[in-house]
């Protein structure tokens, strides 16, 4: 149960508060530790509809567009970066069944921080002359009232529920971020503040005695987070810093498969339809897999 | 090492070194690819080390646009992960990893940048969206990703073409995601675009400056002398000069050395042959 001390639930509790043709943001960045065991979970679930709304996306919003959960999304890139182009983002855009709002970089990171000023929009002087103008009428140009400068106002980004994958948080809802953070992490902090139901999806639970031993490292108290979901490798098969690598082995794989709808499906068959949940997932990828993706850090 | 008479990255990296001036911020992304890499970062990042080897040891390389000079002589590889822990512990002198961060993409800190796209057009517009209609579009791309900043908040951009073909040198492109010079730099100024703005485009075969009052792309050297029997075949928009452009000024002996024994001894920018 669900209380202010005791926020710990299941990824069906997680998906439950992510009903169809919600607008959502996936924490992570292009793809880097992103919570996929919470995505694969959305997938299972057969989520329709759903709005993504990113800065550098990557597999968590190709699932989706291959799983024909979404509907809309919002973002600067959508792509697997080095293993190779976001085949189901790509052909459910030449197929014309996804309405996607390009915004460039710089700006996508920016929405968030509207939303976590609570701001109406974001002033933005750069966009003359793009064709993101022509296709967004989301975006108004306006006079600065002081100087008189052509500006433009871009929607913040307002997601109704974000979900971050995280290295460690307690069951009142404190989360642990590693100390040598990168920007995917330091992005994330822009996400969790950026909406009001946060879901955080951790390596592992751990207590209270050591949530405050690692004080500086709370960055997200727990007055922020609405769930906390426990997911050992959560992020799999992009990375978690500090924690586990890239399985660039099953990012290749990921890539072939979604050469096709057909060999799409099949994978979605085996990985995600056919686990029951994350630790069957796990499991289909073997202690032996797993064990060589650990990471060392710190040493 | 290399060997011989300067190659193609030779020769631009040493161009490109000598347009790079004492005390200004570099950015390069990471792009994966192989021609794609060579062109829009390993090309330029042995570029911007020559420069701070001849006459600009104050210039600021900023890889991936977060790490601050970094020891790439140490690497056997260059890194092609933007936010692992290769890159994470590659020493250098600033980290920035947090947005807003140590430096101000707004306020024109980043003095030059390079990128490229699926299609640039005689304005100096480039294209990373869609081929075709934006809706429904016949090839759909990764989107418009730094662009859109690369070509307005940083103060000039260098565009980096790996392949030079008529598909991709266009007379207007599909969709603008990173603004030239349409209408020049009044048309630019119109736009309400202040500063920024392609400087050139480098491809294989030749460098382009720009008429930037008249806004369009202008041949500035071929880098040897085959190229001029195709370029008006390879470009979608007509060329002038394309007899009469200079050949691209090698590197010196200087630089080559500096190049092939200093800057890159392994061969991981600029090839090992």
């Amino acid at each position: 149960m669900i209380s202010p001390g005791n926020k710990i639930g299941t990824m069906a509790d997680a998906v439950a508060l992510v009903p169809d043709g919600t607008r959502l943001a996936i924490g992570g960045f292009a793809n880097y530790q992103r919570p996929m065991a919470f995505v694969r979970e959305l997938v299972r679930r057969k989520r329709q509809n759903l709005a993504v709304v990113g800065m550098v996306s990557g597999i968590e919003a190709d699932m989706l567009v291959g799983a024909g959960a979404l509907d809309r999304l919002e973002t600067s890139y959508v792509g697997l970066e080095k293993y190779g182009l976001a085949r189901n983002f790509r052909r459910a855009c030449e197929a014309g069944a996804l309405t996607m709002v390009d915004y460039p970089e710089v700006l996508s990171f920016d929405r968030f921080r509207a939303s976590r000023e609570n701001l109406s929009f974001w002033a933005c002087d750069y966009l003359g002359g793009t064709d993101i103008l022509t296709h967004n009428p989301d975006i108004k140009p306006f006079d600065c009232p002081l100087t008189g400068r052509r500006l433009y106002a871009v929607p913040p980004a307002d997601p109704q529920v974000a979900v971050l994958h995280a290295i460690a948080a307690d069951a009142a809802g404190n989360v642990l971020m590693p100390s040598h953070r990168l920007l995917p992490q330091e992005l994330d902090l822009h996400i969790a503040n950026s909406c009001d139901t946060l879901i955080v999806t951790v390596e592992r639970i751990v207590p209270e005695s050591f949530i405050r031993r690692h004080s500086a490292l709370n960055q997200i108290p727990s007055y922020r987070t609405t769930l906390i979901v426990e997911a050992p490798c959560g992020a799999h098969p992009t990375p978690t810093l500090s924690r586990w690598l890239i399985d660039a082995e099953h990012m290749e794989r990921y890539v072939a498969a979604s050469a096709s709808p057909e060999a799409f499906a099949a994978y979605l068959d085996e990985w995600v339809f056919g686990t029951t949940d994350h630790a069957a997932y796990l499991d289909r990828l073997g202690t032996a897999r797993l064990t060589a993706l650990q990471e060392f850090d710190a040493l | 090492m290399r060997t011989g008479p300067a190659t193609i990255p030779e020769i631009i990296a040493a161009q490109l070194a000598r347009s790079f001036r004492d005390g200004e911020v570099g950015f390069t992304g990471l792009v994966t690819g192989e021609a794609a890499t060579l062109y829009g970062t390993t090309i330029p990042l042995a570029g911007m080390l020559l420069a701070k080897r001849m006459h600009a040891p104050d210039l600021t390389v900023l890889l991936a646009g977060w790490s601050h000079n970094p020891d790439l002589a140490t690497l056997d590889v260059v890194p092609d992960s933007e936010f692992d822990a290769v890159l994470r512990d590659l020493p250098c002198d600033a980290q920035a990893v947090t947005y807003p961060g140590p430096f101000s993409f707004k306020r024109g800190h980043i003095s030059f940048g390079f990128s490229s796209g699926a299609q640039v057009d005689r304005t100096g517009s480039l294209n990373s969206v869609c081929i075709g209609a934006y809706r429904k579009p016949k090839v759909r791309l990764v989107g418009p990703i730094l662009q859109p900043e690369h070509m307005t908040i940083f103060g000039r951009e260098y565009i980096m073409m790996p392949h030079h073909t008529r598909r991709s040198f266009v007379e207007k492109v599909d969709y603008v995601s990173g603004v030239g010079y349409p209408g020049g730099l009044a048309g630019r100024a119109a736009l309400g675009l202040r500063h920024g703005g392609p400087e050139w485009i480098v491809t294989p075969h030749c460098i382009f400056d720009f008429d930037k009052e008249a806004g369009r792309a202008r041949l500035k050297s071929v880098h040897h002398a085959e190229a001029r029997a195709t370029l008006q075949d390879d470009t979608g928009f007509p060329l002038d000069g394309v007899d009469t452009a200079p050949v691209t000024p090698g590197p010196t002996d200087e630089e080559l050395r500096l190049l092939r024994g200093v800057v890159d001894p392994k061969g991981i920018l600029l090839g090992r042959t």
